[in-house]
């Protein structure tokens, strides 16, 4: 990851009060400083251009069309319904939370650091050997990844969905799950190489030659 | 915080009041005027409209319910932001490893109304969130889209000020590395040009 304050501490400064001189809640000074700095600092300038193109862009009409109305009558609906609605309602969807309770509890609880590193620490060379040992036959395709201690579970799940991945087992003792591809449209190897370049993984490997 | 803000957040706590003595008019306003703006956040966290019409109705019915318990330490909308955070990260727990269903997306491309300026623009946005972690997601919307402060942006995630700069921080590195620049050449190269 390169850092963008290789230039100076100036470069450092105009970088964090480019947000707020773009919401416009920054000082006047503030303001008139990063003007000044932009007019002899190319790349500041190019950064601050970027960034008033990511604030333009995001104040672009959403494109997710949902139905107001609709959406507040079930709502009124579900405050009409008698109260034993609620629970079932929680837990209709238990994919993830029924086979994937454990791991839920387990990746949350390393996140707040309830486990301590010896968990992890423990895994670096050795776990290798443990890391290949399954219990079950995998499908082809299978990858298996271990997520960094620091990863929260909301980080994994997004990273998941968004690679279009599901998991399919574990955690193992060394905390290793193996995930697939939810469906055709991924290939292992895309999915490998995206999972390889993302913050919080820290090992993915092919699964190969378990029938 | 300007006066446009101040009016809002009066009339966001006239509503609450009237909510919490179970005043569904005053609901039904709320909802309406917040609707837009919750949906637009949480397309940040998830590109499923089920979800997110989910989510907007679990936040709403616990605004419905703890009306009465605003206590004001905040703005309403910080406050109602804040629960739709955690409901949406609730429910995408729940919904972590099922793909995506195609018809659940919305449509690639809308037809008209959308010039190609515009849309050149959002593919070069989503080419670059699509990068981000969900967090991270979160804390650019919140600041570049919605024109929260770093404090806010803390309270709506309940998480210190610290954590919030470090994941704009991130989110801003990794946006720079991703997206091409507007000039299509980077400032290094135009220099050794010149
Ligand atoms: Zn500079």
């Amino acid at each position: 990851m390169s850092y963008p304050m290789d230039t100076g501490q100036d470069c450092l400064r105009a970088w964090e009060a480019m947000p707020w001189v773009l919401q416009e809640s920054a000082t006047q000074e503030q303001s008139q400083w990063l003007d000044r700095h932009l007019v002899h600092c190319a790349s500041c300038r190019a950064e601050f251009e970027q960034q008033n193109r990511l604030r333009l862009a995001l104040s672009l009409p959403t494109e997710i069309h949902i139905d107001a109305n609709a959406g507040l009558k079930r709502l009124m609906d579900r405050i009409d319904a008698p109260v034993r609605e609620e629970t079932p309602h929680r837990l209709r969807s238990g994919s993830w939370l029924t086979r994937g309770l454990v791991a839920a509890v387990m990746v949350q609880a390393i996140a707040i650091g309830a486990l301590s590193m010896k968990f992890w620490s423990a895994g670096e060379a050795p776990a290798y050997r443990t890391l290949s040992e399954e219990s079950a036959p995998v499908a082809a395709g299978s990858i298996r990844v271990v997520p960094d201690a620091s990863m929260t579970l909301t980080d994994w799940n997004a990273l998941l969905h968004s690679l279009r991945l599901q998991v399919v087992g574990g955690p193992n003792d060394m905390g290793a799950y193996t995930v697939a591809p939810a469906n055709s449209t991924v290939t292992t190897q895309q999915a490998l190489k995206q999972l390889r370049a993302a913050r919080g993984i820290r090992l993915a490997e092919p699964i190969v030659g378990t029938p | 915080m300007n006066e446009a803000t101040i009016d809002a957040d009066a009339t966001d706590r006239m509503l609450l009041q009237r909510m919490s003595t179970g005043d569904r008019v005053a609901l039904a306003t709320m909802y309406h005027s917040y609707h837009g703006r919750l949906c637009r956040f949480l397309s940040r966290l998830t590109r499923r409209t089920d979800v997110i019409e989910e989510v907007v109705n679990d936040c709403f019915w616990i605004v419905w319910q703890k009306a009465g318990e605003f206590r004001g330490d905040s703005r309403v909308s910080t406050w109602i932001m804040g629960i739709a955070y955690r409901c949406g990260l609730k429910t995408l727990r729940q919904h972590g490893d099922e793909p995506v269903e195609d018809d659940a997306i919305p449509e690639d491309r809308i037809p008209s109304s959308d010039p190609d300026e515009d849309r050149e623009l959002r593919d070069w946005l989503s080419k670059g969130l699509d990068r981000l972690s969900a967090d991270q997601r979160v804390v650019v919307e919140l600041v570049y889209g919605v024109g929260h402060s770093l404090d806010d942006v803390a309270t709506i995630m309940q998480c210190p000020v610290g954590t919030v700069k470090a994941r704009l921080f991130h989110a801003r590195v990794k946006l720079r590395n991703v997206l091409p620049s507007l000039a299509g050449e980077s400032p290094v190269l135009k220099e050794s040009v010149s």
